[in-house]
């Protein structure tokens, strides 16, 4: 199985790699080199005329790479304002004369995050083909991380607690189960983890602990990534067993997480366990709403009529079957039909 | 012996959303166009599954004789549909300040419909280059630049039009200067000729806020955007048209607001037809949990839904599934909760003038379990002040309806008539006045009944009276002192008509807008007072008051 990734370049990044190239996570695709901070280049004066005549003079389009010594501005007449290094032309103000430049800092690197093969090349993206299995979330938080992926659980409904995290766990996309403490993802990041894949978190523990991350961005105190993937709901919800059981099968894989994406790559996987709408009796399901959300079953029958919730919410419902031993009346729409697995590579 | 043959006349009025699919079967019986049946599904389950449940359900309804050609009428049946559209306009919005002008150019986005998926102003504590980061990579139809006053020629405007030109790829989407007006030829020279355009400033000096040219602007631009899709057909366009013709043909000014799971739409339509409307994007009960502080707004309105941290997870629940149905009370209380939310924040930027007639559309009101609690929803959220008639478009059957040719949409209003809308009862709703003093005294007089002794409604209570789907009755209010009803009194009485519903004759003196108690406890107490006197069975003299 694969597919597409796409990594976004910026305006001026340079492409390192071409069509056909294979590249591995932790690979740089392509350069660039981020403004820094601007400062104000006269232009008036030097051209010697009024701020506002001084417009006309422009050689550049605000939003323009300069090379270093690149012409800013020129009269026509011999008067010519260059800029000093190279630098991202901003604007200019026609009250002060003056050009807005951001000097352009050293190359940074732009890394895929993902293993895969190049399939196209573009001044605004780069395409690869990933040969692996895709898992996507409901829901995450962070930038693109790499590592391998490591079972922090026993059991899909257990907590990921902090004291499950040690320095085994560094570099590495743990697993976690129904939930991750704000003292889980704190210890976490702290450990150097690049990543949290779970079943179930809570929203305001995920707000906190992305307002420390952006805090600690302001400060300067964050420079490795972190993301987390939330697969199933948020609240304490189990991961799927049969989607635990499939990541229990590829425990140490090489793995890419997108937290803001909220996707997971896992290289040389088979598919994970696939889901659909609208299930029919016989077929495995996965709840997603409360009471039952994360618990799955078989779905024995269909009622002939709407059925009321709790809530008091009529819908078609069906019996589920669920693998804890309860027997419940489920909302069709909370039910997801899970496809069955079809075994994994060794 | 041969039976004679039975024909009949169907047509499928179709309203696909972004998370549930609504259809409805009219009918001619009898000489009459009649809503014959109507069902909604989550939209992913598939039109197949949609017409095998209405095809099971007409089974049921049918005159036996035509079971058997169930399908072929559907085969034949005239098809009407609008729908969701299959992604908004999104929009990158970049501003001086967080405060002043980005919140004017965000919120006037937002009521125009578009999608803001990056807010990037200057004094946001990012670093030049992070900003240019994030736009580089943002993917945006369309952008949107405000900052200065229109009394001076704001530097950091131009660097904030500097920032996006820098962003921005040539031709990659349309840019639209909202700030000082001296800069707008600057602003238009740093980007490719035509790309950008200079509208009226929203802030044109600290006091102002002048976001309606903005607005509308941005909602021409949004058209060409969505161009792609036949524009009768979106729900956005649809719905609104619906309710021009409504008005026109009623004779009643008429509000009609759709709280969808993605987006909410309000449309005012009046009595030459014309309609105002606005569509916010992430208007939708799935955007509640987007809404500044959305999770602890919608606790403190729902009262019985678990505290900020439990209504976040029911609100990121339902951004993340918005096809799913709440199971438990609490849940159900926090989606109704934020549905009011939001319908209140429709009116953020430009209050509802009276209207004759409030319809609610979307799921979360017209699938309301109990009528009583799509009133509630109405009511709370809307605020409609004066004597106004409810209703809910439980079949959504008016966005398909505004989906037709302009001389069709009155004719197949006319025709549905009785099954258009599902009435709920008609409320009076007061302002002012002092808390725990009369706010108005009302007597109903319904012909064939005896009159009721004149009821006396406090300010902060609810009182309900029955009042049967069908009966009209007389009121006669006299207001306390202090307390206004929105139009100018001339007599210390006032005489209206009312309508019945399925809920009644609410006489509302809770206020414009609604006061809560700060305490926890108390606010409580008092939200629970209002659901139960809208929810009680009602007796023969059924009132109830909280």
């Amino acid at each position: 199985m694969s597919v597409i990734h796409r990594v976004r370049l910026p305006i001026g990044a340079t492409p390192l790699v071409a069509v056909g190239h294979r590249v591995e996570p932790a690979e740089v695709l392509a350069t660039r080199r981020p403004p820094l901070t601007g400062r104000n280049l006269p232009v008036a004066s030097i051209l010697r005329r009024s701020a506002a005549d001084a417009v006309e003079c422009l050689a550049a389009r605000p939003g323009s790479i300069l090379d270093a010594d690149a012409t800013l501005a020129t009269d026509g007449r011999g008067r010519t304002v260059h800029v000093p290094e190279a630098c991202l032309y901003l604007g200019y103000d026609s009250n002060e004369g003056t050009a807005l430049v951001a000097p352009l800092g050293p190359p940074e690197p732009i890394l895929g995050h993902v293993r895969g093969e190049v399939t196209t090349v573009d001044h605004d993206e780069i395409e690869i083909r990933v040969s692996g299995a895709l898992v996507t979330g409901i829901g995450g938080s962070g930038a693109a991380v790499h590592g391998e992926l490591r079972l922090a659980v026993h059991d899909p409904g257990d907590e990921l607690r902090a004291t499950a995290i040690d320095t085994g766990a560094t570099r590495r996309i743990l697993v976690g189960g129904s939930r991750a403490s704000a003292e889980a993802l704190t210890r976490a990041r702290a450990m150097g983890v690049a990543g949290i894949v779970v079943g179930g978190v809570l929203d305001k523990e995920l707000r906190d602990f992305e307002a420390t991350q952006r805090r600690r961005r302001e400060v300067g105190a964050e420079r490795g990534g972190f993301a987390i993937v939330v697969l199933e709901g948020y609240g304490k919800v189990g991961i799927d067993p049969a989607l635990f059981d499939w990541f229990r099968a590829n425990d140490g894989r090489m793995a890419s997480l997108f937290g803001d994406e909220t996707r997971l790559y896992v290289y040389d996987a088979d598919p994970s366990p696939a889901r659909r709408p609208l299930p029919r009796p016989g077929d495995r399901v996965v709840a997603h709403r409360r009471p039952h959300a994360g618990l799955a079953g078989e779905l024995v029958r269909e009622l002939p009529g709407p059925h009321a919730t709790a809530a008091g919410v009529a819908a078609r419902s069906a019996l589920v079957r669920f693998e804890d031993g309860r027997t419940a009346i489920v909302p069709l729409a909370n039910l997801d039909a899970a496809e069955p697995v079809r075994g994994t590579r060794g | 012996v041969t039976q004679p043959l039975l024909d009949a006349e169907l047509a499928l009025l179709v309203d696909a959303g972004s998370a549930w699919a609504k259809a409805a079967v009219i009918g001619r019986v009898r000489g009459r166009w009649r809503l014959v049946t109507h069902a909604a599904q989550p939209t992913a389950w598939g039109a197949s599954e949609l017409r095998a449940t209405l095809t099971a359900r007409l089974r049921g309804a049918a005159d036996p004789r035509l079971a058997a050609r169930i399908d072929d009428l559907f085969a034949g049946a005239n098809r009407i549909e609008c729908h969701t559209a299959k992604r908004p306009g999104r929009l990158a919005v970049v501003a001086v300040s967080r405060e002043v002008s980005g919140s004017a150019a965000r919120r006037a986005a937002e009521a125009a419909g578009w999608d803001v998926v990056e807010l990037v102003t200057l004094d946001d504590g990012r670093s030049l280059s992070d900003r240019l980061a994030i736009l580089q990579t943002v993917q945006v139809d369309a952008w949107l630049v405000a900052g200065g006053f229109d009394d001076g020629r704001s530097p950091r405007g131009m660097d904030a039009a500097a920032l996006v030109a820098s962003a921005r790829r040539p031709g990659a989407g349309a840019v639209v200067w909202a700030g000082s007006v001296a800069l707008a030829d600057e602003v238009r020279a740093l980007f490719e000729p035509d790309a950008a355009t200079a509208v009226a400033n929203p802030r044109p000096d600290h006091r102002r806020e002048e976001l309606a040219p903005l607005r509308t602007h941005l909602q021409e631009l949004l058209r060409h955007v969505a161009a792609a899709e036949r524009e009768t057909n979106l729900s956005t366009v649809a719905m609104p048209r619906a309710i021009g013709a409504l008005a026109r043909t009623s004779g009643l000014r008429v509000l009609g607001v759709d709280v969808g799971a993605r987006t909410a739409i309000r449309a005012t339509g009046d009595l030459d037809g014309s309609v105002v409307s606005r569509v916010h994007a992430r208007g939708g009960v799935a955007g509640a949990i987007g809404a500044p502080g959305g999770a602890g707004r919608v606790a403190r309105l729902a009262g019985d839904a678990g505290d900020e941290a439990a209504v976040a997870d029911i609100l990121q629940t339902i951004r993340a599934r918005p096809a799913s149905v709440p199971q438990l009370p609490e849940e159900l209380s926090a989606t109704q909760a934020a549905a009011r939310m939001q319908l209140a924040a429709l009116l953020d930027d430009d209050p509802a003038e009276a209207v004759d007639l409030v319809i609610g559309a979307g799921r979360t009101i017209a699938a309301a379990p109990r009528p009583a609690q799509a009133m509630r929803i109405l009511l709370d959220g809307l605020r409609p002040l004066g004597v106004t008639q409810l209703a809910m478009d439980v079949a959504s059957v008016l966005g398909p309806l505004g989906s037709l040719d302009d001389d069709e949409i009155g004719e197949g209003i006319s025709l549905l008539s009785d099954d258009l809308v599902a009435p709920l009862g008609t409320a009076v709703v007061t302002r002012g006045g002092e808390a725990g003093r009369m706010a108005m005294r009302v007597t109903v007089h319904r012909p064939g009944w005896p009159a009721f002794a004149p009821i006396e409604v406090r300010v902060g209570q609810l009182h309900l009276v029955p009042l049967a789907r069908g009966q009209r009755a007389e009121l006669t209010i006299e207001l306390g002192s202090g307390v206004s009803i929105g139009a100018p009194r001339r007599s210390p009485r006032i005489h209206a008509g009312a309508t019945g519903g399925s809920v009644g004759l609410v006489l509302d003196a809770r206020g414009v807008p609604m006061g809560l108690p700060k305490r926890g406890d108390d606010r409580r107490a008092v939200l629970a007072g209002w659901r139960d006197a809208l929810q009680r069975e009602l007796g023969p003299l059924g009132e109830r008051v909280a």
